[in-house]
């Protein structure tokens, strides 16, 4: 992206918020309607011990899900990999829970492992995991079968295959599927935490729904938004220092 | 048709043999139903007021189609409105590239308290959940057209529209059907999670209901439902992807 469209970028997003913010004072719209910009950062600034507290419970859920989810996400594609035969047994069930929409599985980790933290770190870790289970496999499965067999005349081993071919071969891919896992991390941290919580942004947002408190909702989304852009931005900048030969 | 036959029939004994096994497995290692109750519990369960779970599916799936298909077409035409105004895309473009990394589900609770608990509501989360990723992707797959390609075109007297509809658009095709893809799981979470906020019929509602009641049962069976929708609706895509992008020009 050039300087010319880089500034028309930022004067484009000056200019919604402008819209928003003269819509909403000139009609005097109601705060069921649309609340104006600046009322909203208000209200982030007035409830911001809560807003903070809660999006500390929520990015910890993220994060801590995130982490267990991506390790064994990148576990269990590199030993379905290693291990042929496990592969034809175990990849169909993944598949099948892979089959559910993943926020159909919150009521029921829900019911399983209670109310509070641990219920949203299973769940984060169930959807991050996932995700990057399927792109490492897609990643490692897209060596040339040709390489493979050239490796192997020249007496490599399975590990040695893996290791100097697919691994290589599959980084970029998995770059991505841990991007886009920062996003869904949050989503899913926020929708369990709308089923039943002790804390957490998704909660803020389900309680100011049923107090039918509209500033406070868009508050609680602009935080939340805020928290996915840094995670995101995060990973991306170290994704960028460790996969250099991008 | 013969190999198309063989394999829905090798799917087939696939489901078959897996449902066997669940049921094999519960008895056989005494699982506590609290955890995965038997396959047959499920289906008696769902036998026994098949109205609600056909209810639910049929309002979860108009919510879900309702929305795909308007966010499948604005979509489109917003990617093609992008590809023609550059000043456009450029001030508009970043922030639904920023609304990707943003939890846009959580703008559900509000959709909800504009429209109430109507199917409408459900329709309008679906929609957004896959209208913009299917812009992004539309432009992405308008600007990797070879400008040669159009160039020669044009130099042989064809017009915007024919440049655009012979060229342009099949192009982006494999591209839009990545966001398609991804729209048909998300709109399918958007549409049950806004059943979340409150209503009567729906998966989302059939979700919530048995977590209440604390029924392990009623929550798989919903579950199995979720999983059915969501599958079909997904294998319904794929389908189309592989009879209109016949040329297979994934990635």
């Amino acid at each position: 992206m050039n300087g010319t469209s880089a500034a028309r970028g930022v004067f484009g997003a000056v200019l919604i918020l402008a819209l928003w913010e003269a819509t909403a004072r000139g009609f005097d719209l109601p705060a069921y309607t649309l609340p104006a910009v600046t009322q909203i950062l208000a209200a982030v600034w007035e409830h911001r011990a809560a807003l903070q507290a809660a999006a500390l419970v929520t990015g910890f859920e993220a994060v801590t899900g995130y982490a267990i989810g991506a390790l064994a996400g990148i576990s269990m594609a590199t030993l379905l990999v290693l291990a042929r035969p496990l592969r034809a047994g175990v990849l169909p069930l993944l598949l099948a829970i892979n089959s559910v929409p993943v926020v159909a599985w919150s009521p029921l980790v829900l019911l399983w492992f209670g109310v509070g933290v641990s219920s949203k770190i299973v769940m984060v870790a169930l959807a991050v995991g996932f995700t990057i289970f399927l792109s490492a496999l897609a990643g490692f499965d897209r060596v040339d079968r040709r390489s493979v067999d050239l490796m192997r005349s020249f007496g490599a081993g399975r590990l040695g295959i893996f290791w100097r071919l697919r691994l290589p071969a599959a980084l970029p891919l998995i770059a991505a599927g841990l991007r886009v896992a920062t996003v869904r991390s949050l989503i899913v941290a926020i929708v369990t935490e709308m089923l039943g919580a002790y804390g957490g942004l998704g909660w803020i947002i389900y309680q100011s729904v049923t107090l039918i408190d509209f500033v406070q909702v868009w508050a609680a989304i602009l935080v939340a938004s805020a928290l996915s852009l840094a995670f995101f931005g995060a990973v991306g900048a170290l994704e960028r220092r460790f996969i250099f030969w991008r | 048709m013969k190999p198309t036959a063989m394999a829905a029939l090798r799917l087939l004994g696939g489901v078959i043999l897996a449902g066997l096994v669940w049921e094999a497995a519960v008895v056989g290692f005494g699982i506590r139903p609290h955890l995965l109750p038997r396959l047959s519990d499920i289906f008696a369960a769902i036998a026994l007021t098949p109205g609600a779970y056909w209810a639910g599916l049929q309002r979860s799936a108009a919510e879900t189609l309702i929305g795909f298909a308007a966010g499948t077409a604005v979509g489109i035409i917003n990617g093609l409105v992008f590809f023609r105004a550059p000043l456009l895309r450029d001030m508009l473009l970043p922030v639904f590239v920023v609304s990707q990394t943003i939890p846009v589900i959580a703008f559900g609770a509000l959709v909800v308290m504009w429209f109430g608990n109507t199917l409408m509501a459900k329709a309008v989360i679906a929609f957004y959940l896959t209208f913009f990723p299917v812009t992004v992707n539309t432009l992405l797959g308008l600007n990797s057209v070879d400008p040669r390609q159009a160039a020669l075109l044009r130099s042989f007297g064809a017009t915007p529209m024919q440049i655009l509809f012979r060229l342009q658009l099949p192009m982006a095709l494999p591209q839009i059907f990545v966001a398609l893809r991804l729209g048909a799981s998300l709109s399918l979470v958007g549409a049950i999670v806004g059943e979340w906020f409150g209503d009567n019929t729906g998966i989302g509602v059939l979700l919530l209901q048995a977590m209440y009641n604390e029924s392990v049962v009623a929550l798989w069976a919903a579950i199995l439902c979720a999983a059915l929708l969501g599958t079909g609706f997904y294998a319904l895509v794929a389908w189309a992807e592989r009879r209109i992008v016949f040329w297979g020009a994934e990635q």
